[in-house]
């Protein structure tokens, strides 16, 4: 569904029963990110892909729950943020949700958009950490096997080296790009 | 009190006599004391009993004398009464605090009663003697476990009412924002989202109001006041049957509360041609309330009298809170069932 190469803006999922609440995020979001809306869990969870980034979920549903399309989406293996977005006050039940962010309605446009920019800011860091982890190790393993002059006459090894470069300086534009707030913020979060 | 005779010993006589007097005014003290007094020896005889321990554990005092001091404590302390008294005979180790002291004990009638016990050991006649000033804090147990219970009520309701509120402002905000940006049909949609914030205020106020104890109980006419509920609770199509109704002992405006709420109830679950059933409950004292419709289906029976526990997207999950309150306030219980006709049951026993 989202895939369809035409837009390369992020892809946000928005779910909520109410269908203005749900038309509100589209049109608060719209601009900056691609935006699909579900007003019930199963709708949700058909229209799940791989393309998207990013779901915004109410919890409370008639029929699925919020809780039960997360679970679905974790068992499915989504690469996605999930944001619960909801009007039911947190217990401690929700330490079991494997949830990424926690937002309590109601929302207006300018905080629903920061929760969104930080998480895919997150989910941009954490993929690309992933993949420098990966390309480091390849590096490594490479180089402990191979003379330094077959390791000079490899184009593979040559674009693992450029790989590594780009993704160190994408991670260091990410860090960069994420206000001095934003950033105490998530330090602050992350130190207690 | 002491003889105005100066003689030496007339004084001696006085000093005797106010003796005397002083200890008849201890035991009458002591006897009539408003809290319970125990004396028992290194066995746990009970050597002594006050007049109150019949108030207290519905025991003539005459009866306890002579008696292990277990016949007042439940089964499962004996052993550790035994234990802790012989380690302290032994060693002098108390086990417990033996200063106000929290502990059930048994009443003759067999249920257990909250008492706070202060306990001494003294000696008398070259023996070892063990009084306590035993006070039944039943009363003070009651409110405590009351007023946890209205703070346990309260955290709840707030999480509910916020919930509910929160709800119903982000449909708000949303339709207003969806209008702006040029959707001028979506206002008409906030009349709807502001009526749902009303009833929910009103709701919460019943609520609030029905948590309340119960004012004067009266015998009040169970059908009469069934007629009355139905008449501000009935849709057209919907009927009450009332097949037989007892007198119940009751505060009358909370009763009709209580019928409302169960009437509304059947109505906006049971379908457009509902039929209400309201009869005497057999074997017991109590009635029922009984539709026709789809029944409680998946509905959880545990949760059916939770605060805000609804299946219906309109409702806000007070009503059945409402009357399990009004039911419990009035000592009574309530149950939900499926009826025999397929749809919801629910029973009130009054006793």
């Amino acid at each position: 569904m989202s895939g369809d190469g035409t837009d390369d803006r992020p892809v946000v999922l928005a779910v909520d029963d109410e269908p203005r609440v749900a038309q509100a995020f589209a049109l608060w979001l719209g601009d900056d990110y691609e935006v699909f809306t579900a007003t019930g869990g199963e709708e949700a969870l058909e229209l799940m892909d791989d393309g998207i980034d990013l779901v915004l979920l109410d919890r409370h549903m008639p029929g699925l729950s919020g809780d039960e399309v997360l679970q679905r989406i974790r068992e499915a293996g989504y690469g996605c943020k999930v944001a619960m977005v909801t009007a039911v006050d947190p217990d401690f039940d929700i330490v079991e949700l494997p949830f990424d962010d926690y937002v309590s309605k109601p929302v207006d446009g300018s905080s629903l958009a920061d929760t969104v920019e930080r998480l895919l800011a997150v989910r941009r860091y954490d993929d690309r950490m992933a993949e420098l982890y990966t390309t480091t190790r390849t590096i490594a393993a490479l180089e402990s096997e191979k003379s330094p002059a077959s390791l000079e006459d490899s184009e593979e090894y040559a674009a693992l080296l450029d790989r590594r470069a780009t993704l160190q300086g994408e991670l260091d534009e990410l860090m960069a790009s994420m206000d001095a707030d934003e950033v105490r913020e998530l330090f602050e979060l992350l130190d207690t | 009190m002491a003889s105005s005779d100066p003689s030496e010993e007339s004084v001696s006589a006085a000093e005797l006599s106010t003796l005397v007097q002083e200890t008849e005014f201890f035991r009458s003290l002591v006897e009539n004391g408003s809290d319970a007094i125990l004396s028992v020896d290194e066995n746990s005889t009970i050597l002594y009993a006050n007049r109150s321990v019949e108030r207290v554990f519905g025991y003539d005092p005459e009866e306890m004398i002579g008696e292990r001091l277990t016949m007042i404590m439940p089964e499962r302390f004996h052993g550790r009464h035994f234990d802790a008294v012989d380690r302290y005979l032994e060693t002098g180790d108390r086990q417990l605090d033996w200063s106000s002291i929290q502990l059930p004990a048994e009443h003759a009638d067999g249920h257990e009663i909250p008492l706070s016990i202060t306990f001494e050991e003294h000696s008398y006649d070259g023996e070892r003697v063990f009084s306590g000033i035993i006070r039944d804090v039943s009363e003070r147990v009651a409110r405590q476990e009351e007023l946890e219970r209205q703070n346990e009520r309260l955290e709840e309701f707030a999480g509910i009412v916020s919930h509910d509120l929160r709800e119903p402002l982000q449909t708000a905000q949303a339709t207003l924002a969806v209008a702006r940006a040029g959707d001028e049909e979506a206002l008409d949609e906030l009349e709807a989202v502001f009526d749902r914030m009303e009833t929910l205020i009103d709701d919460v106020l019943a609520l609030a109001k029905q948590g309340r104890a119960v004012g004067e109980t009266e015998s009040v006419a169970l059908g009469e006041a069934a007629e009355a509920a139905w008449s501000t609770t009935c849709r057209e199509g919907a009927t009450l049957s009332v097949e037989s109704a007892p007198t119940v002992s009751a505060d009358p405006e909370r009763l009709r509360a209580l019928l409302e709420n169960l009437f509304r109830n059947a109505v906006e679950h049971g379908g457009p041609e509902v039929t209400v059933r309201l009869g005497t409950l057999e074997g017991r004292p109590g009635f029922f309330v009984a539709d026709d419709g789809d029944g409680l289906g998946a509905t959880d029976p545990e949760r059916l009298f939770d605060y805000g526990y609804t299946t219906d997207e309109g409702g806000t999950g007070f009503g059945l809170s409402i009357v399990a309150d009004i039911a419990r306030a009035h000592g009574w219980a309530v149950a939900a069932g499926d009826s025999d006709q397929g749809g919801a049951r629910f029973e009130v026993t009054t006793a």
